[in-house]
């Protein structure tokens, strides 16, 4: 028997009595005992964790925090400390449920996902970082090598997902930037004035970074700014609409 | 006789009704300040959004106790606190009609234990916070943020405000379209500052193994760095300059050996022994490097 055959062996049976043969490699193979070991201290440890464990307090408040920072629930929640709660709070969730397919709620949750787009783009060129077009903490795997021209992004063979490329984003940008004008800001001129021309700004700054990169497709540092840009712009649009909400 | 009298009362009524209704409109736009007491335990989590105008200042006390002390005017803005175990949650919204131009204002004044989570927000109007401990997301659309002695995973987030960082410890994470960063004298052990137009300025020493990032799409970054510092330095720069006044400190770089194929202007070099890692870059502005005196 071989280490293999012994794999399959524990994979089929577990770790109950072995047969004989799997025993006797058992016996000259120290590989295959460290396995073995392994998989017993597994088990043991297994056994000692409690069937059910409770989150702690404090992970149902950064839940809330972070649901009250995107403006999805306003009204006071009371900390859900037993699971018992949740069947009395059904109703609550529906109607939070329901709040959050409303239509400028939708807008605000798709510039969310453009966020999530355009932070897995800069994860992908970056690494796992914290982000900005210079981000060294990370594996560079994907910046030595260049992705293609705009808009021949292949599927990634990981996990078969089309990316979309810089126009791509720039054209989901420029759609959510669309229903602004029907959307009234704070009412604020001040915030109003600082928003709108922030975003006079950033728009200014991706077309720069666009023009660039289409004279010169290959510049990674030029394609670094521009993603770094439209997260900046989504995350803008995404204020704008949540300050037009907040204050109605 | 009586004429005349009644003539008086009639007259003193009157002055006293238009004084009164002259004083009702003083009194309604006049801030009132109101002060909460919370007893907490451990480290407690702040959580302020402030939906109107408004200056939010936090500062620390040995005490386990927050003190929340507002002004706004009353019937222009709600202020509403609540607390949840170890977490304080306070709002301030506006009670003006959608269609008024309302340009109301809350300020808050905060006192807090040493070690406190804090997750501040505000339209306009500076959030100062000093000498606390802990995490820390501050955001602000166009007012500035002054962080004084605090440490912690620090994020920070402004459409155009600008934030001054004194002596700040832990990591510090900048983000904004129009506003800069000034990081002075600080004991960071990471930061990533990025803006599109804002300048950046980082005067003081890196934290051996450190990370540090500072990029500005159109600003200046300018770095001042000390004689005993030790770091790693590359400059990426796509159309903008690179005004290095401390060429004699900055040996070759003796850590990238790989040639890349690039479209932009890259430097690299070391300080000492080269133990953090500093990584400057701009599109099109400047990025300045100097060594303090």
């Amino acid at each position: 028997m071989h280490c293999k055959q012994l794999e399959s062996v524990l994979e089929a049976e577990g770790l109950g009595p072995l047969p004989v043969e799997a025993q006797q490699h058992l016996a000259g193979c120290q590989s295959c005992q460290d396995m073995l070991a392994d998989f017993s201290t597994i088990a043991i440890t297994a056994k000692s964790i409690p069937a059910e464990m409770q989150p702690p307090d404090r992970i149902w408040i950064s839940v809330r925090a972070q649901l009250e920072a995107e403006g999805i629930i306003h009204e006071p929640v009371e900390v859900l400390e037993h699971s018992s709660r949740l069947q009395g709070q059904s109703e609550g969730f529906w109607q939070n449920l329901s709040a959050l397919f409303r239509p400028r709620n939708l807008a605000t949750v798709g510039v969310g996902l453009l966020l999530a787009v355009g932070a897995f783009l800069q994860t992908r060129k970056n690494g796992p970082s914290i982000g900005g077009p210079n981000d060294t903490t990370g594996t560079k795997v994907a910046s030595s090598t260049p992705p293609p021209p705009t808009g021949l992004v292949p599927p990634t063979t990981a996990s078969k997902v089309s990316l979309p490329s810089p126009s791509e984003a720039g054209v989901t940008l420029q759609q959510a930037e669309q229903d602004l004008p029907n959307i009234q800001l704070a009412g604020n001129s001040t915030v109003d004035a600082s928003l709108r021309q922030s975003l006079r700004t950033v728009d200014e700054f991706i077309a720069e970074c666009e023009y660039h990169l289409k004279m010169n497709p290959q510049d990674e540092l030029a394609r670094e700014y521009l993603y770094s840009a439209y997260q900046q712009k989504a995350e803008l649009l995404a204020a704008m609409m949540d300050s037009g909400r907040s204050e109605h | 006789m009586y004429d005349n009298l009644k003539h008086t009362v009639l007259l003193g009524t009157l002055s006293a009704g238009l004084l009164f209704c002259a004083t009702i409109p003083v009194l309604a736009t006049t801030p009132e300040h109101q002060e909460r007491h919370f007893n907490v335990k451990g480290h407690p989590v702040v959580v302020l959004q402030n939906i109107v105008n408004g200056r939010i200042e936090v500062k620390s006390s040995k005490n386990s106790e927050i003190i929340v002390g507002s002004t706004a005017v009353a019937d222009k803005v709600a202020i509403d606190i609540e607390q949840v175990g170890d977490r304080i949650d306070i709002s301030a919204t506006s009670l003006a009609t959608s269609s008024d131009p309302h340009e109301v204002e809350a300020n808050f004044q905060l006192t807090v234990p040493e070690q406190t989570e804090l997750q501040l927000r505000t339209q306009t109007g500076l959030i100062y916070v000093e000498q606390v401990n802990g995490d820390m997301k501050l955001q602000s659309v166009a007012g500035d943020i002054h962080l004084k002695e605090v440490s912690g995973y620090i994020i920070v987030k402004t459409t155009s405000g600008s934030l001054v960082c004194t002596q700040c410890g832990g990591k510090l994470e900048f983000n904004s379209i129009s506003g800069g960063a000034q990081v002075l004298q600080p004991a960071l052990t990471g930061i990533n500052l990025m803006t599109v137009t804002g300048n950046i300025l980082y005067d003081g020493d890196f934290i051996r193994t450190g990370v540090y990032s500072m990029n500005s799409g159109r600003g200046l970054v300018e770095v001042r760095f000390s004689g005993n510092d030790s770091f790693d330095l590359t400059t990426k720069s796509l159309s903008g300059t690179v005004d290095n006044q401390a060429t004699q400190f900055l040996k070759p770089d003796s850590h990238t050996s790989r040639k890349e194929i690039r479209n932009y202007q890259k430097h690299q070099g070391t300080v000492g022994q080269g133990l953090a890692k500093v990584e400057l870059s701009s599109y099109s502005g400047t990025i300045r490097i100097l060594k303090r005196d």
